[in-house]
């Protein structure tokens, strides 16, 4: 690919980007609920793959390259998965030691 | 517009080929993203803990924080990400003046999201933001937004870290070109650097929808 094609490319995707981004700022705006959050995220995954595609070239990459992004996305999920049913599972308890004001976020913070 | 010149140039004595030793290069930079999305994960795990067990202080906090700055910021960086990728493109074709040029545009929009951080942080300053025992928060939620603004602070200020480690490695790079340093700042060594640089946007992507967006809508 010749270098001119690649940057009109790079252009393109530089105005995806600036899209996406005008889009998640303007939703955050709208009220959706619980929405607002999982468009916010569904357009940051969006972006980030733009970037992983176009710019770190991961269409292309090498199988180990794969693998091994592979793995560190996995080991993330596992960090998620594991620590999340920990704390998903307990309920939080005052200490005794704990002042009142301490407290404030475990009781009336949430 | 010549070839990439990439399979041409000799390679390391511990490699058989040019394109074996790219490929290791580029193997090497992967594992240590790797290793720095563990270094962040953490974080964001901290966050999706704290939105989850305190989601009206966390709103209640990311409304505190500077969207507009915010917003510039993550447009900085996104086209700074562009500017990367077409600098490794014309160093890829042997177009080392473009491609010098495209790397002190890029450490440019890296240093001015640094400038606009450093007013942003300022201003949380001044309004009693960050955490401790100067920290205020006007309502019942202050105990959450403390553990809001803690994540706050400690992701921008690790990811600001790494883009001004970025931003030292492409003025480097940059600085080579100008001076014909041609086998210092070499295709391959300037696409890693872009790799390195990409990830940093990629961190930024993330966190600015979870830091500055949640609660805009008040519902």
């Amino acid at each position: 690919m010749s270098m001119q094609s690649q940057m009109k490319r790079y252009a393109l995707v530089w105005l995806a980007l600036m899209a996406l981004l005008a889009t998640t700022l303007g939703s955050a705006y709208l009220k959706l609920g619980i929405w607002n959050g999982i468009v916010n995220l569904v357009i940051a995954v969006a972006k980030a793959a733009l970037v992983a595609v176009f710019f770190m070239h991961f269409a292309r990459a090498r199988a180990m390259v794969r693998l091994c992004a592979g793995i560190a996305l996995f080991a993330l999920a596992l960090l998620f998965a594991i620590g999340g049913s920990d704390y998903a599972t307990r309920a939080i308890h005052a200490a005794p030691w704990q002042s009142p004001q301490q407290l404030q976020s475990t009781t009336v913070g949430g | 517009m010549s070839a990439p010149t990439v399979a041409a140039a000799p390679a390391a004595p511990q490699f058989d080929e040019r394109r074996q030793q790219e490929a290791a290069a580029s193997l090497g930079l992967w594992v240590f993203l790797a290793t720095e999305l563990m270094f962040f994960g953490p974080l964001f795990f901290g966050y999706a803990y704290g939105r989850s067990h305190f989601p009206q202080a966390f709103a209640a906090a990311s409304r505190h924080t500077d969207v507009v700055l915010g917003s510039i910021n993550t447009a900085l960086l996104l086209t700074s990400s562009v500017t990367m990728a077409c600098a490794a493109a014309a160093r890829g074709h042997d177009a080392r003046r473009a491609a010098a040029w495209l790397l002190w545009a890029t450490a440019a929009l890296g240093a001015c999201f640094l400038a606009l951080k450093g007013v942003e942080y300022a201003h949380d300053w001044r309004d009693r933001l960050f955490p401790g025992v100067r920290f205020a928060f006007g309502d019942a939620h202050a105990g959450g937004a403390e553990i809001f603004f803690f994540l706050y602070f400690a992701t921008t200020a690790l990811h600001a870290l790494h883009l001004t480690i970025g931003i030292v490695v492409v003025c480097l790079f940059a600085l080579a070109l100008r001076r014909r340093a041609t086998e210092f700042a070499s295709a391959e060594r300037i696409e890693l650097a872009g790799l390195y640089w990409h990830f940093v946007d990629l961190i930024w992507i993330f966190l600015y929808p979870i830091l500055y967006l949640v609660g805009r809508s008040g519902g």
